[in-house]
């Protein structure tokens, strides 16, 4: 992998594209961030979804550092009660499964496809009509 | 009589030998220009050939992540905060969430 672009445009339309699905199928605000992640991963996985700012408890980060071979997801206070850790867990599997066939993008998409797919819409609890 | 068809195949023999076969005489040789030609420039014109192949698939394809390779590319954040180092430097960790780590 040489020094430059870490997705070629059409790889990176594929991410942009699966985060555009899940906010409008979930209403699930999904952040990817691909780069190192220096020290403690967890941690600084962290500190990038503190990063979000008033967003970060409803938002979910998904972290990867190619180089280390770690994905970190970070799920903020209110998404977690529709995302569970288990949930999670399955999407970091599907992720980890492409990444090691090489297929970076792939991954990340299909991931984030699946946190999507297992958080609920949030029920609305005013409605106007029964 | 024996001695007759001896002769007559003898006859034939020396006819034969005389004849030049297909391909035993060599044609003019090539001039130096010919020889560099198909030697030199025609399998090199291959080479190139197969290389630009090779390389116009990889580039339509784009960068390839290989693991276990290292990774050397600029961080990218999708979703991400307006001015991310501001962001991550004066971020406070996020506490109370959940989620899931893997390695591969």
């Amino acid at each position: 992998m040489p020094a430059g672009d870490a997705f070629s445009p059409r790889q990176q339309e594929d991410v942009v594209r699966a985060i555009r699905l899940a906010r409008q199928q979930s209403q699930l605000p999904v952040s990817v961030y691909v780069g190192t992640l220096e020290g403690d991963s967890r941690a600084m996985a962290q500190q990038l979804h503190g990063a979000l700012g008033a967003d970060a408890a409803a938002s979910v980060l998904v972290a990867v550092d190619p180089g280390a071979r770690r994905v970190e997801i970070v799920t903020g206070s209110e998404v977690r009660r529709r995302l569970d850790d288990r949930a999670a867990g399955l999407a970091a599997m599907t992720m980890t499964s492409a990444f090691q066939g090489g297929d970076l993008s792939g991954g990340i998409a299909n991931g984030v496809l699946a946190l999507a797919e297992h958080a609920q819409a949030p029920r609305s609890r005013h409605t106007d009509t029964p | 009589m024996i001695a007759l068809t001896a002769l007559t195949r003898l006859g034939d023999v020396v006819v034969a030998a005389s004849k030049i076969d297909d391909g035993s005489e060599a044609g003019d040789g090539f001039s130096v220009v010919e020889t560099l030609f198909w030697f030199v420039g025609v399998p090199g014109a291959l080479f190139v050939g197969i290389v630009v192949l090779v390389s116009v698939a990889t580039t339509a394809r784009g960068p390839r992540y290989r693991p276990g390779l290292g990774w050397w590319a600029a961080p990218i954040w999708f979703n991400g905060p307006e001015s991310a180092d501001t962001a991550v430097r004066t971020a406070v960790p996020t506490s109370g969430g959940g989620g899931a780590s893997a390695r591969w």
